[in-house]
Formats: structure tokens, C-alpha cells, sequence
């Protein structure tokens, strides 16, 4: 169906092409005929005294008018991309129809509707179209033979003609009219089906913009809900950790301190009483408290990362490494001077935070793919130096990372620097407090 | 569109390979249509022809048959292959002259017309009209050798239209007028000296005009023949404007011709006089070309016409603002506009009209006068004269000289002959009726200038 409706204009095209290929051999024969007439039946000083102008030998009007016709229908089976090919083709193609005009001694000009019909198949732009059918129809209107008879003396096809009897000669000239309507005919079905092919390519454009639209409008709205979603169940997610912290102190600390409270105030009530007996109370109470402490440590256990939970730090931070550098391709060298040993928790916490988010950082914001991870003692110094190759940052705009960092190197009475000149550096220093933290644990 | 976009790169290179072979075909053809159209394929190897054809007619332009038909022309072509052995010429023989315009003009239609031809008088206009003839400006601006001077200029003219020289004249005859003397001698009239008017004219003619036997009816006659155009002629009229837009008929000299036509019209009394009458010797005066003079002077011719009564020629009486001014014929030879071969044929048109010795032929071969000046007034040609017509007017070669040099030069424009037919037609309506001439020449010149206007806007 749609190849169909696609191929009925060049079937009106070349409908037109045959009908002004019969129209120019009915024209020439006719003429051709009427001249040779003039000839052999010595009329031809009549006819010279008569036209006052030597016509075309009869025998090169078939075969200038064919010929040229022929260089015509090439033309208008070439295809032009470029637009001054376009105009040269256009124009080479009017000169030939002034001169297949000229041929017919202007009788006919219907060719000029030929080039009209190629050239609405060009433009989609209606300005650029109507400029130049315009200036084509001019070219049309201005090839009559009326008119041009003002400016130069020509022989009229009527002229030639009038060789025939009155009969004939109007019986022909209906002819050539009845031709010359049929052609116009044609043309003008042609622009129908342009225009109308048109304007149904437009409608079909419009709906199909129309459906992009709604199904925009949707997707907007689909992501704006899954958007609300997420807040909700972040929301959700903190509202847990924060009740399940709270029963967690409550069924910990609380139970522990309370039991500590009550032993210490029979304590209180028994000293004076029975020391042995308030002793062996103490005692009770000192196993609540480490049960107590048990219960937080192992509350607190609970949040710390899963690493940390089942190897010491060092193999914590190598696994970890190891892991980014074979999950992101990322290139990853590490040297670890010290053991990391006999750091509490939380110092192993923030260390091991700040190497897992500085390798992050670098990957997510610095693009990096190289970085390198140094940790080294010096006196009582925990160095970490971290590098990497990325593109670094000017500007450098605390995020919540490095944010967190400083808070957490804070509490530990250590520093943190950095700067994103070349890639990004990081170092951070952590005191080292051994001793007392060692007999704690 | 989709389609397209799918194919592939080759197939682009493939489509623009078509359209460029197109193109090529496109120009290629264009290029023989010109070549076709233009007649340059004549040039080609193949069709080129290093053959100049001529157009000539069998019998004499002056409608004698003398025998000599081409005789000229052979020997010029014999001559001019001898100083151009590189190229050929030919004429077809045996196109009579009445046939002759008709087969030029077929020829020219099928696109055979000849590198040149003769064109006579009357149809130079024609031909002019119909932009057959090739333009001479540039060969005779180029040609170093050649000078219009040479010829009588009256004769050079004719050759003109609109301005612009298209003919060279071949040979020529001016008007004259023919006188029968035994009428003169026997109505005691002296015979007409060549500075003789009008009035000499009406005089004569008042005089001879009579019932010779009696019966009532005018049997003796001054003239027939003589036209508006004679008197036109003779007294310096000018009747129109270089470009044919404009009639000088309320002029005084056209109106004083017009106001002596009808004086002599009405000698005659109504009686319409035919040229058969001065045959017969019944006439005094009858306008003719100098050709009929010539030809009907010599022996045998003379015995068929005129042979009952002594005559001889004089110049066409003068005007009262004009001269013993005439008309020329001349026949031209012209140049075909689609010719080839213009140079050659320029030079080949050069020898014909301007080479002496074949110019001076005409005297003996043909019935016209030759174009050259220095060639009619040569010592040779005067004694040719002197003695084929010592009896006659004619022995002293220096008022034919004149005639031809000063006949009158009548600016040709587009549609020229049928103007005339206008005029005429004015002139008769305005000696047929009896108002007055003053009214009626603003009327009638109205009216051909109406005819004028609409003729230019017709093209």
C-alpha cells in the first residue's frame, strides 16, 4: 500500500514525459509536413514573402526537437544532492526548453510543467519551492509566441500551418489544444498527489510526535515516583537502625546498668551488716558489668565492617584492595610497613575507612586508574599516604567523604591533608597510643 | 529514503557513476544538436565540400533571349578557378528567370541555398525581408582591396536595405524615355534635348494628343506608361522617412507631381491608354529601361517591335523642383546568410561585379550596363557606342553615364512594396476625385501613416 501510493506520482511523471513526447512529434510532423508542402508544391517564394523569414529545413526539425527532448528527459533523470548542481540543472533544462520551443517555433511550451513537476519532488521547504516554480511559470508565461512575436520577428506555427485547408488546419490546431490541455491536466493531478502525499507524511509526523510526547510525559512521572520512593525507604532504613539501636541499648546497657544499680544499693544496705556477704554481692555485680561490656562490644561489633570482623587490619585492607583492583580493573599498589597491630577497634575503623573511601574517591571522582596506597610508622606516627593519577580536583569541595575523614581523624587526635593538583594525594597521620589500650583489650 | 540510507557506499558511488554518464551523454548530445542546428557539422571531415554553388537563371534578366545566358558567368568561373585552384564552382543550369525566385526560395527553405546567387530587382526586398542574405558590413569594412567607389553609387545602393548592404550589383538599366520621332517630325515637334522639363512634356503631349482620322475618338497619343513614380522621381521627392515610418505626401514637390499627373491624365480625355498603342507608333513618349532600347535597337529584334517608326531615347523630362531623373533596375548578386564559404564567396561576388574586363563583356554579352563607372566611360566601350548607336541619342556614352549616376536611390524598409501599393492607392483615389488636393493629400497621408504605425507594431 505504501510503495503504491509512493509510486503513483512517477507514474503521473512519466505519463507527462510520453504525452510531451507525442505533443512535440505531432508538432514537428505537422510542421514538417507543411513546409515540404510549401516546397513541392512551389509555394516557397509565396510563403518567404509571406512569413518574411526562412524557416528551419524541414528535416533538422524532428531531429533538433527529439534530440533535444532527450537531453531533457536525462536531465530530469538525474538526481542533484548539491543545491548550485540543482540550480545549474534547472537552468540547462529551461534553456533546453527554449530551445525545443524555438524548434516548434513556440506553438508549444508545455515541457516547462515537466520541469515545474521534477523540481516540487526536490524542496520540502515551501518558501524555496514557491520561489522557484515561480520563476519556472515565468519563464512559462514569457514562452508564447504572442509575446515574443513583439520583440523578434518569428514564424508562427500558424504561419507553417496555414499550408492546410481552413478544415484541416483548425482540426489540427484543436488537436494540438486538446494535447496541450491533457498535458496541463496531468501536471495539475500531479501537484494534487504531491500536495496530498504530503500533507499525509506531515499528519503521520505530528502523530507520531505526539505519541514521543505522552510517552515523555510518563517516564517523567515514573521517575519522579521511583525517586520519592527511594527517600521513603531510606527513611525506613534509618528509622530501623535507629529502633533497633535503642532496643539494643535498652536490652544491653539497660539491663546491665540496672542490675548494677540494684547490687550496688543492697550493697549499700549490707555493708555495715555482713561485709563478707556485701563482697560476694560486688562480685556479682562486677560479672554484670563485663557482661554489660560484652553485650556493647558485641553490639558494636555489629556495625563494623565485615573484614575487620574476621581478619586483623592489615589483611582486612589488603583483601579490600585486592578486591577493588579486581572488580573495577583498577590498578591498586600498596606497601604496608608496619603490621597494624595493637590498634583498638575504632582506630582500625577510621583507618581503614579512610583507605577504602580515598581509593573510592579516587575511582568515582578522580576517574583514576592507578592508585597507590603507602602506610608507614614514623616514631609515633601512623602515616597514610595515598596517590593516585586520576584528574584530580582544583577546587576542592569538601563532600561528605572527606567531611567524615576529618570528623573521625578528630576524635583521634590525628590530621588529614590534601590536594588535587596532579591526581589526588591524601595524607593522613594517626598517633599511635599503645599501652594502656593494649591492657584494656 | 530509509532504502537509500541502508545501501551501502558502493552503491552511492554506483548511482553517481549513472548520473555522471548521463551528464556526459546529456552534453555530448547537446553539443551535435548545436553543431546539427547551426551548420557547422558542414565543416566536419565528411561533409565538408570545398564547393562554392551560384544561383543563376538561363535567360537574359532583361528578358531577351540573346543566347549568351552564361556566357559571362562560365568565363568568370574559369578565371577565378584559375586564381583559386583550391576551390570549386558550380551553378545549376536551366532555371528559367520566371522560375527562378520560386527555386531560389525552395532551395533556401530545404536548406540548399546557394554560397550565392543573382537576385533580381524586383525581389530584392524579399529576400532582404526574409534575412536570407548574408550582411556585407564586415567583408567590405575588412577587405582592404575593395571600394564601393567604383560603382555607380545609384547601382551600390540598390543593394541596400534598412541601412545595411546585403547585394553587390551586377548589372544595371536605368529608365528612360522612349520617343517616337516619326510622330514628332510629323506633328512638326523638334525632338526633346536631355534638359527638357514638364512643360516641355505636357506641351509635346498636348499637341500630339488628337482624332488623327476623324471619327470622334482620340487615336494619337503623348504618352503611356509614365506613373506617379516617374514624376515623383524627377522632381526630388521624397516620399518617406529612412525607416519607413513616416509618408511625405502633403510635401509641396509630391503635390505639384501629383497636381501634373492629372494634367496629363487629363489630355486623354478618359481614354486608358495600352502600352500596344506605342507598338503600333500611335504614342510619342513611353518610360522604359535602357535594356529594352538596347535590345530592340539592333537587328533582327528591331523588325518584331517597333519597326514602323523611327525612335530614339531622351532622359525622363525634369520637375520643376527636380531633374532628368530616373529609376534604376538593377540585378545584384547576393550571398546566402547559411553559406560556409563566405570568404570565398565574398571574393568570388567581389570578382563578378568588380573585375573590368569581364564587367566591360556586358556591353557585348547582355543587354544591361555595367556597374563600374570607369568601365562605361572607358575609350573603348565609347567607341562600341559610337558605333552599334551613332544615329541615336544614345552615341554620346555620358547621358547614360549620368542617368545611371544619378537615377534616384529609394530608401528600402520593411514591408517597402506594400507602402507603395498604399501611396498608389492614395494617389488614385486622389486624382480620381474631384476635391480639393490640399485636403485630400493631408488625408490620404494620414491614412498611410496609420498604415505605417501598425505595420512597425505588427513587428
Amino acid at each position: 500500500m505504501e510503495r503504491e501510493r509512493e509510486r503513483f506520482p512517477d507514474l503521473v511523471l512519466s505519463t507527462m514525459k510520453n504525452l510531451n513526447m507525442v505533443i512535440i512529434l505531432y508538432m514537428t510532423m505537422v510542421t514538417v509536413y507543411s513546409l515540404s508542402g510549401y516546397i513541392y508544391e512551389n509555394s516557397a517564394m509565396e510563403f518567404l514573402i509571406r512569413v518574411k523569414r526562412l524557416p528551419m529545413e524541414p528535416w533538422k526539425l524532428p531531429v533538433l526537437s527529439i534530440g533535444l527532448y532527450l537531453c531533457l528527459l536525462l536531465l530530469l533523470s538525474i538526481r542533484c544532492k548539491n543545491k548550485s548542481h540543482f540550480l545549474l540543472k534547472t537552468i540547462l533544462e529551461l534553456g533546453i526548453v527554449f530551445a525545443i520551443s524555438y524548434v516548434l517555433n513556440f506553438g508549444y511550451a508545455g515541457m516547462v510543467l515537466l520541469i515545474i513537476a521534477d523540481t516540487m519532488s526536490y524542496f520540502s521547504d515551501m518558501k524555496q519551492r514557491m520561489l522557484l516554480v515561480t520563476s519556472i511559470c515565468v519563464v512559462y508565461i514569457l514562452l508564447d509566441y504572442d509575446l515574443l512575436s513583439a520583440g523578434y520577428h518569428i514564424v508562427s506555427t500558424e504561419d507553417c500551418w496555414a499550408y492546410y485547408s481552413r478544415e484541416v488546419q483548425s482540426l489540427l490546431l484543436g488537436v494540438r489544444n486538446i494535447l496541450n490541455s491533457l498535458n496541463t491536466i496531468v501536471f495539475i493531478s500531479y501537484a494534487i498527489v504531491m500536495i496530498l502525499t504530503e500533507v499525509r507524511e506531515k499528519e503521520r509526523i505530528w502523530g507520531l510526535n505526539e505519541k514521543l510526547n505522552a510517552a515523555n510525559q510518563e517516564l517523567k512521572m515514573a521517575n519522579e515516583k521511583l525517586e520519592e520512593y527511594a527517600r521513603e525507604s531510606e527513611r525506613a532504613a534509618e528509622t530501623k537502625e535507629r529502633n533497633r539501636l535503642a532496643r539494643e541499648i535498652h536490652d544491653t546497657l539497660g539491663h546491665s546498668l540496672t542490675g548494677i544499680i540494684t547490687g550496688i544499693d543492697a550493697c549499700v544496705m549490707l555493708v555495715d551488716i555482713a561485709p563478707e556477704a556485701t563482697k560476694e554481692q560486688l562480685r556479682a555485680i562486677a560479672g554484670v558489668a563485663r557482661q554489660g561490656i560484652k553485650d556493647v562490644r558485641r553490639s558494636v561489633k555489629a556495625l563494623r565492617p565485615d573484614a575487620l570482623e574476621s581478619l586483623d587490619l592489615k589483611s582486612a585492607l589488603i583483601q579490600m584492595m585486592e578486591e577493588t583492583q579486581h572488580s573495577t580493573g583498577v590498578e591498586i599498589v600498596y606497601q604496608i610497613e608496619s603490621a597494624l597491630k595493637g590498634f583498638n577497634k575504632d582506630e582500625e575503623d577510621v583507618i581503614y575507612r579512610i583507605v577504602q573511601e580515598s581509593i573510592t574517591n579516587a575511582i568515582r571522582h578522580g576517574k583514576a586508574n592507578h592508585v597507590q596506597v603507602q602506610i608507614s610508622r614514623n616514631f609515633n606516627m601512623l602515616k597514610i599516604h595515598i596517590e593516585d593519577n586520576g584528574v584530580g580536583c582544583g577546587n576542592i569541595q569538601k563532600g561528605f567523604g572527606l567531611h567524615h575523614m576529618e570528623e573521625r581523624l578528630d576524635m583521634l587526635k590525628g590530621s588529614l591533608s590534601y590536594h588535587g593538583d596532579h591526581g589526588f594525594v591524601i595524607d593522613a597521620s594517626i598517633p599511635i597510643r599503645w599501652g594502656t589500650e593494649e591492657e584494656n583489650d | 529514503m530509509g532504502r537509500r540510507a541502508g545501501k551501502g557506499k558502493t552503491d552511492k558511488n554506483k548511482t553517481d557513476r549513472k548520473y555522471g554518464i548521463r551528464a556526459g551523454l546529456c552534453v555530448f548530445l547537446l553539443v551535435s544538436i548545436w553543431m546539427t542546428a547551426s551548420d557547422m557539422y558542414k565543416m566536419l571531415p565528411g561533409f565538408y565540400e570545398n564547393v562554392i554553388r551560384i544561383g543563376v537563371f538561363s535567360d537574359s534578366y532583361w528578358g531577351v533571349q540573346n543566347g549568351y545566358s552564361y556566357k559571362l558567368l562560365e568565363e568568370a568561373i574559369v578565371r577565378f578557378e584559375e586564381q583559386h585552384p583550391d576551390i570549386q564552382v558550380e551553378y545549376v543550369s536551366g532555371i528559367v528567370k520566371e522560375d527562378y525566385p520560386e527555386w531560389l526560395s525552395g532551395q533556401m527553405m530545404r536548406g540548399k541555398a546557394p554560397d550565392l546567387f543573382f537576385v533580381p530587382g524586383e525581389h530584392f526586398n524579399d529576400f532582404a525581408e526574409a534575412g536570407v542574405l548574408r550582411e556585407l558590413t564586415s567583408f567590405i569594412e575588412e577587405d582592404k582591396e575593395f571600394s564601393s567607389e567604383r560603382y555607380y553609387t545609384s547601382a551600390y545602393e540598390y543593394g541596400s536595405y534598412g541601412g545595411v548592404q546585403y547585394a553587390l550589383p551586377y548589372e544595371c538599366a536605368p529608365k528612360l524615355m522612349f520617343v517616337n520621332k516619326s510622330v514628332l517630325e510629323r506633328e512638326g515637334l523638334a525632338m526633346p534635348g536631355n534638359q527638357w522639363t514638364w512643360d516641355d512634356f505636357y506641351h509635346i503631349c498636348r499637341e500630339v494628343t488628337k482624332d488623327t482620322d476623324g471619327n470622334g475618338v482620340i487615336d494619337q497619343f503623348g504618352t503611356v506608361g509614365y506613373t506617379w513614380e516617374d514624376a515623383f522621381d524627377s522632381n526630388g521627392v521624397t516620399l518617406f522617412d529612412e525607416r519607413g515610418t513616416e509618408c511625405y505626401l502633403t510635401d509641396e514637390k509630391a503635390k505639384t507631381a501629383i497636381s501634373f499627373m492629372g494634367r496629363m491624365e487629363e489630355l486623354n480625355r478618359g481614354y486608358s491608354v495600352s502600352s500596344k498603342e506605342f507598338a503600333l507608333g500611335n504614342v510619342a513618349f513611353q518610360p522604359m529601361l535602357f535594356s529594352e532600347y538596347r535590345a530592340y535597337k539592333s537587328y533582327p529584334l528591331s523588325i518584331k517591335k517597333y519597326s514602323g517608326f523611327e525612335w530614339d531615347c531622351v532622359t525622363m523630362p525634369a520637375g520643376p523642383e527636380g531633374g532628368n531623373i530616373s529609376r534604376l533596375d538593377t540585378l545584384t548578386l547576393a550571398m546566402s546568410k547559411s553559406t560556409v564559404h563566405s570568404q570565398e564567396a565574398w571574393e568570388l561576388m567581389k570578382f563578378l561585379t568588380g573585375d573590368e574586363e569581364l564587367q566591360s563583356e556586358i556591353f557585348s554579352y547582355s543587354e544591361g550596363v555595367p556597374v563600374l563607372k570607369e568601365v562605361v566611360e572607358s575609350e573603348e566601350n565609347q567607341k562600341f557606342f559610337a558605333g552599334n548607336f551613332d544615329s541615336g541619342n544614345l552615341g554620346k556614352l555620358s547621358m547614360l553615364s549620368d542617368s545611371v549616376e544619378q537615377a534616384v536611390v529609394i530608401p528600402r524598409f520593411h514591408d517597402y512594396d506594400n507602402a507603395v501599393a498604399e501611396v498608389d492607392r492614395a494617389v488614385r483615389t486622389i486624382l480620381e476625385g474631384n476635391s480639393n488636393i490640399n485636403m485630400e493629400t493631408i488625408i490620404q497621408n494620414r491614412n498611410i501613416n496609420q498604415y505605417l504605425k501598425t505595420k512597425k507594431s505588427i513587428y
